[in-house]
């Protein structure tokens, strides 16, 4: 699997990215260290402890990730989230947390198995 | 590019991934620091806002965010030397709003794009150092700013003393004469605020006092006789017009109709001091302004045009006025030759030019051969180069607030190399400044001393006093007080106090003064080394000459050395000085060996110190020859026979016996010789009367002596 088609995969825009960071090698690097994040785990852990303000934050540092690996897919979904967890608990928020976590996990997997095939 | 002289960037965001990679994408170029959180940047900013060029910072963070940061770096002042660039995801426009309100320079929005980072933190670093250059109290601006005045004022001058038939040299003069004036001012009394600055803009209007001159007409100016009285009041004229001059030349202090008015008779002078560099002339030409009204005044009220009297007369204008009555003394006028210096000085203080401050003529008078010898050799260059470092000193004090960044760097640098050099040398290295008052020790220096790396007013601190007793203290005190710039060093040694240890320093002290005239004591620079062992080897060497080897007792000479020293302490003290004689030694060397001898010699010293006080002085005076010198108070026959019976002992089956021969300062007059003499004469008695015995001196041996 090549970088470009982990995009295709986890719906993102890799034409994008190239224009802005312009190396493979610097892409690859932050892709792969996304996994490390643990944005997404603090994300889970406030949603179901009911801490908004956690959720918000968690929420807000993974759409600023996603915007700048274009991850475009994600990125609206926790963009999303986000406003709906701003100043007050969103009615949609639980659900809009369940299109975040089935986003994550489709970028998640992608990368993993980028992960994989680079042997790393 | 050295590592060291990188700029730095503080990148704070609370996800390691979005600082990686701002910081890969500003790359090598920068020195980068990171922050995941407000609380962590105001950290690192209270510790380095100064070496900082630029903060990137997000907003929405865990503790602190982002707008919590820029409201730290408010009220601690960071922000207007740190520039701040936001990289948040945030685009609301309240937020965006917020932000520029509380100071930030520009946005980044997500996502970064590599070129655009970039080019965002060139830019706004290349804005700020070019503000940073641009606020002012930098010394090359003030240079230029100065340059350009000077050339205005130069050409305006010039023309005034091209109407006036003036020697080109005379606002040079007065230029001289008034710096040198004021420094000495500044030096005598706080009482007119005069800063360097104040002293540097004085000087530089007082070239304009004349300016007035170009309304008045030729022919009055350089009228070679006497002016008739109608003439002189237009002469007078020109303080006013001068005035007015520069009130047209500054735009808004008067009304346009005023303005308009004044220009016709005035166009020329107005005009081109219109054109003086705005920010600088105004505090120059409302300086200029005093100087050109009031310098005729005079400080009993007798002057014109108004007659002002005292310090009403602003400082510019009495000092200019002195100046100028004494160039024109001392220049040939078309009306008159020029005036000797000691007889101008002599008519000034004579009043025969009016009253001047009397302040003002001690600064003159106390000084006169200084001025004489600036004016002859013009100091006037030299002097403005003075006020220049003057100028930038003051910067740095923080006056203007802003200085330089390249003087901050050569700080930086000279702080970073004097630390560098502190810390390696194992050496106690101190500053002291007058005011504050307060002491500077370097680590290793507040270690060894056990005193705080800072503390205030040595003079009185306790500890300090402690550790070199009041004694040295006031000594340094006193060296500093003697010293002069010509003379700054000085050395003295003391013993420490150190932590239950007393410790043998010198310290070497250099005091520090500024550049002005006269020059000001501003406080010391210094070091102390330990100079404890190689004293301690110095007093063991001492010691060692001063004793017998054998005996361990004293030697002669250092015996009666000691001796003298107490007979000189205690003219009136009794003393008894006993000479002591091993009999028949020879024999004793002769028949059992001399290392049986020099037992004998070391069991008498031994039973010597036994039988007197310690603070008695026993001594080997050579060979078998030994002195007992010991203060008495009562029944000396009693203890002298104590001493003697202890001195016959047995060593190895053989008895050893002593003669000694005892003198008493009651006896005979208070000097080692007269005891020596009359000891020995009573020895010689008992050597007479079959040894092993002791008497005392008396005046009948004398007479034996004398047959």
């Amino acid at each position: 699997m090549t970088l470009p088609e982990c995009y295709g995969k986890l719906q993102g825009d890799y034409d994008e990215v190239v224009s802005r960071l312009r190396s493979d090698r610097l892409i690859q690097k932050f892709v792969l260290k996304f996994l490390d994040d643990e944005s997404y785990a603090n994300l889970c852990a406030a949603m179901e402890a009911e801490n908004r303000e956690e959720a918000f934050r968690a929420a807000h540092t993974i759409k600023g990730m996603c915007q700048n690996l274009s991850f475009t897919r994600l990125g609206e979904s926790a963009h999303q989230l986000t406003e709906a967890l701003r100043n007050t608990w969103g009615d949609n928020a639980q659900e809009l947390f369940r299109q975040v976590q089935a986003d994550y996990d489709l970028t998640a997997g992608a990368i993993k198995e980028l992960k994989a095939q680079l042997g790393l | 590019m050295a590592g060291k002289n990188k700029q730095k960037i503080l990148i704070v965001d609370d996800s390691e991934m979005n600082r990686s990679i701002l910081a890969d994408m500003l790359g090598e170029e920068y020195d980068i620091l990171e922050a995941e959180d407000g609380v962590q940047a105001v950290g690192i900013l209270n510790k380095r806002a100064s070496e900082l060029s630029l903060v990137l910072l997000d907003i929405v963070m865990p503790r602190l965010d982002g707008f919590g940061v820029l409201s730290a770096m408010n009220t601690n002042g960071w922000i207007t030397d740190v520039p701040v660039i936001m990289v948040s995801a945030e685009s609301g426009s309240k937020q965006v709003e917020r932000a520029y309100e509380l100071g930030v320079t520009d946005f980044i929005n997500r996502p970064f794009d590599a070129l655009v980072v970039r080019r965002r933190v060139v830019n706004t670093i290349l804005l700020y150092a070019k503000q940073k250059r641009l606020i002012g109290m930098v010394e090359d601006q003030i240079y230029e700013t100065e340059q350009r005045s000077s050339l205005m004022i130069d050409i305006l001058s010039h023309i005034v003393e091209f109407r006036n038939g003036e020697s080109g040299l005379h606002i040079l003069h007065v230029r001289t004469l008034t710096a040198m004036l004021l420094n000495l001012v500044a030096a005598k009394t706080d009482k007119y605020n005069l800063t360097p600055r104040e002293i540097s803009l004085i000087s530089t209007a007082s070239a304009l006092h004349d300016v007035g001159k170009i309304a008045i007409d030729g022919a009055i100016l350089n009228k070679p006789g006497r002016l008739t009285q109608e003439e002189f009041s237009v002469m007078k004229t020109h303080t006013t017009v001068g005035a007015e001059m520069l009130q047209a030349a500054v735009p808004g202090w008067m009304t346009d109709e005023e303005y308009e008015l004044m220009k016709t008779h005035t166009t020329a002078g107005a005009e081109m001091l219109a054109r003086l560099p705005v920010q600088h002339g105004e505090d120059l030409v409302k300086v200029a302004y005093e100087i050109c009204r009031w310098h005729h005044e005079r400080w009993d009220g007798r002057g014109y045009p108004d007659g002002l009297r005292g310090d009403d007369i602003p400082i510019a204008a009495q000092v200019v006025s002195l100046a100028d009555v004494y160039d024109a003394l001392t220049s040939p006028r078309v009306y008159k030759p020029a005036i000797p210096h000691d007889q101008a000085l002599e008519m000034i203080l004579d009043g025969q030019c009016g009253q001047f401050n009397p302040m003002l003529l001690e600064c003159l008078t106390e000084n006169a051969e200084k001025i004489q010898t600036a004016l002859q050799g013009d100091a006037a260059e030299e002097i403005q180069q003075r006020n220049l470092r003057s100028i930038s000193e003051e910067a740095l004090r923080g006056e203007g607030g802003a200085v330089s960044e390249r003087t901050l760097r050569l700080l930086d640098y000279e702080r970073m190399k004097y630390r560098f050099f502190a810390a390696m040398s194992e050496e106690i290295q101190f500053e002291y400044t007058v005011s504050p008052s307060m002491v500077t020790l370097s680590a290793y220096g507040s270690k060894m001393l056990g005193l705080e790396e800072i503390f205030m007013d040595p003079q009185t601190d306790q500890r300090l006093i402690n550790v070199l007793g009041q004694k040295t203290l006031d000594e340094i005190i006193a060296c500093q007080r003697n010293s002069t710039p010509e003379r700054p060093d000085s050395t003295i040694e003391f013993l420490a106090h150190l932590d239950g240890e007393s410790r043998w320093f010198r310290v070497i002290t250099r005091s520090v003064w500024t550049n002005d005239a006269p020059p000001k004591y501003t406080g010391m620079l210094g070091k102390a080394i330990d100079i404890h062992e190689e004293r301690m080897k110095l007093r063991e060497l001492e010691e060692k000459a001063s004793i017998d080897p054998l005996t361990g007792l004293l030697n002669r000479a250092s015996a009666r050395e000691q001796m003298e020293n107490r007979l000189l302490l205690r003219p009136n003290g009794r003393f008894a000085l006993a000479e002591i004689d091993l009999d028949n030694f020879k024999r004793v060397n002769d028949e059992l060996g001399h290392i049986f001898g020099d037992r004998v010699l070391q069991e008498l010293a031994g039973r010597m110190k036994h039988a007197v006080r310690s603070s008695d002085i026993c001594c080997r005076a050579g060979g078998e020859e030994f002195f007992l010198f010991l203060e008495y108070n009562t029944d000396i026959e009693r203890t002298v026979e104590r001493i003697f019976h202890s001195l016959c002992f047995e060593l190895e089956g053989r008895s050893v016996t002593v003669s000694m021969g005892v003198a008493l300062t009651g006896c005979v007059g208070p000097s080692y010789e007269e005891l020596y003499h009359a000891a020995d004469l009573a020895l010689y008695h008992v050597k007479n009367n079959g040894k092993n015995g002791f008497c005392f001196y008396d005046e009948s041996m004398k007479e034996k002596e004398e047959r």
